[in-house]
């Protein structure tokens, strides 16, 4: 049967199936724009929690260690209450395209970025912005350098976010519903196959899945062994 | 340009950590700072540029003009303690000073290279920084903060942590890098050669409070209390009950002399008598501790000593190497 879901998954990709490839790319399409989205989100936030002296921070740095473990049905769940009909964000008819399913993952995404951030932040020589300012750079400059500094583990944590949403399959079928030539991604799909006992065909989507999720981390990791190489003693 | 501050005060969470009144530092001038650890140098120095943490008041003045924090970050650069690099080339380490000024990448690393020259670090201009030895990243720090060429240089023990070759290279090199530049330049540090190789005058911090303030060749010879003397090396203590005078003298212990049996010492000699408690050999030197009435004193000598423990001998200091020591001054403390 496995083989039957290799040959299926090659001849879906090699026929050009007009259904597959859509799929494919509403895939990347969601999951690319959470990913990017939580980084806008979570960079910033994850920089706070790493260098802030405020109060709380040590709640919300906790805060966003738990979110690394938020289920995605959960996530589905809050999305899905409020985008309701009748719920607060109703008005807007997003349940059920894409945007939602955007919306859910980037949620989900978000406190995976903001928690590894600070992680790959604290991992800097903590005297790094206090010597760049002593240079005379600016805040933001300092910021910046920084940011720079810890570049490799933050692709990692691009990786790791991207990775959360590509693979979720909750949140993407509360919020997006499935929808044929909608919203229907490769897990959603794959699900539905598998439903229905067509398991080749489940195969099929989930080999797809996993070629995309090593194509994207096959591309990064080779970046960043490039980077490390040159870097190495 | 010449850098100060007036009524310089940092409170660290109830803790006065640092009270100057007044410190100078002139146009082309090196000074040193020199304290034990935990005196507060690090704090003044962070405080110079306005990036102490802890809560901070007084006036910072360049040129005798008080300047916002931004100005004056730009005026000077610091290196610190231990060498913070970027991940990147020792070109563009040694850049990073003017980039963060505007300059453009090209014009930076042009006009930073001649400074790993004078660090003698030019060979490793392509070399990423990770790749390099504690020595050789300080080396880069200091070229970082001389390339910019700024008016003020604030260096924070930046010879910790190496072994004393490579320090004593470092230091030379230092030396003829900042006869090239007319800033005014802080150095802090707890070694007093560091000083004594480097600075015009120099200051000794102690507990937060500057003690004594002179030309360095001054003030490392003649330490103005007890606890100044220590710093200084001025550790062998001898006091009025075993020499007879009316106040404490002290002594560099390399400076004191065990008087062999039946020599009779100088007529300018202090002489001290007590029972030899242990010897200690430290490859070059050998410490000897002796029991006197008043405690024990230490002398290192370069001889060998043959007495044994419990032995009564002489301990001579010539009377050109005696300091007269008032005791400490008591500060008064806010905490």
């Amino acid at each position: 049967m496995l083989l039957d879901g290799l040959l299926q998954a090659a001849r879906l990709l090699l026929t050009g199936d007009g259904d597959t490839w859509s799929i494919i790319a509403l895939t990347l399409r969601v999951s690319l724009t959470a990913t990017a989205l939580a980084l806008l989100l979570g960079v910033p936030l994850g920089t706070a929690l790493a260098l802030g002296r405020f109060r709380g921070r040590r709640v919300l740095l906790t805060a966003a260690n738990t979110g690394m473990g938020l289920p995605p049905v959960v996530v589905g769940l809050f999305v899905t209450v409020l985008l309701w009909r009748s719920g607060p964000l109703g008005a807007f008819g997003l349940l059920y395209t894409p945007t939602a399913m955007v919306v859910a993952q980037t949620l989900i995404a978000a406190p995976i970025v903001a928690a590894l951030t600070a992680a790959a932040l604290q991992q800097v020589d903590p005297n790094f912005l206090l010597q760049m300012r002593a240079l005379g750079a600016t805040r933001a400059w300092a910021l910046r350098a920084l940011l720079a500094e810890a570049r490799l583990p933050l692709l990692a944590v691009a990786l790791a976010g991207f990775g959360a949403v590509v693979s979720e399959v909750g949140a993407a079928q509360m919020v997006g519903g499935n929808i044929q030539d909608e919203t229907r991604v490769l897990t959603t799909a794959a699900v539905l196959a598998t439903s229905r006992g067509q398991f080749a065909l489940a195969i099929a989507f989930g080999l797809v899945l996993l070629a995309i999720a090593f194509a994207i981390n096959l591309l990064v990791t080779l970046a960043q062994q490039h980077e490390a190489r040159s870097s190495a003693p | 340009m010449s850098i100060s501050c007036r009524n310089l005060l940092v409170v660290d969470r109830g803790r006065q950590r640092l009270a100057v009144d007044h410190l100078e530092v002139a146009d082309g001038e090196t000074l040193a700072v020199l304290g034990p650890n935990g005196a507060g140098k690090s704090t003044l120095l962070r405080a110079l540029v306005r990036l102490e943490p802890a809560a901070t008041c007084g006036e910072v003045l360049l040129d005798g003009e008080p300047v916002a924090p931004r100005k004056l970050r730009t005026a000077a650069a610091a290196v610190l303690q231990r060498p913070v690099l970027q991940r990147a080339s020792v070109l563009d380490n040694a850049a990073a000073g003017l980039r963060m000024r505007g300059m453009r990448q090209a014009r930076a690393r042009r006009l930073a290279r001649p400074w790993l020259d004078a660090l003698k670090i030019a060979h490793l201009a392509d070399r990423h920084a990770r790749t390099l030895s504690g020595g050789e990243a300080q080396r880069v720090a200091i070229a970082r903060a001389l390339a910019v060429q700024s008016k003020v240089l604030l260096l924070d023990e930046p010879f910790t942590g190496l072994d004393a070759t490579t320090r004593a290279d470092l230091i030379a090199d230092l030396r003829a890098a900042l006869d090239q530049s007319t800033a005014a330049v802080l150095l802090v540090t707890h070694d007093r050669d560091e000083g004594a190789a480097l600075a015009h005058r120099t200051a000794l911090l102690l507990q937060g409070r500057i003690r004594q303030l002179g030309a360095t060749t001054y003030v490392l010879d003649a330490p103005a209390d007890l606890d100044c003397a220590h710093l200084l090396g001025y550790t062998t203590r001898l006091p009025p009950e075993l020499t007879g005078r009316d106040v404490l003298l002290v002594a560099r212990p390399e400076r004191c002399r065990l008087l062999p049996p039946g020599e009779a010492p100088a007529r300018s000699a202090v002489v001290v008598s007590g029972t030899l408690r242990r010897v200690v050999p430290l490859g070059g030197t050998t410490r000897v501790d002796v029991d006197t009435a008043a405690g024990p004193i230490a002398v290192l000598t370069t001889t060998e000593v043959t007495a044994a423990p419990g032995d009564p001998l002489c301990v001579a200091v010539d009377g050109r190497n005696t300091r007269e020591c008032p005791p400490p001054a008591i500060c008064p403390r806010s905490d």
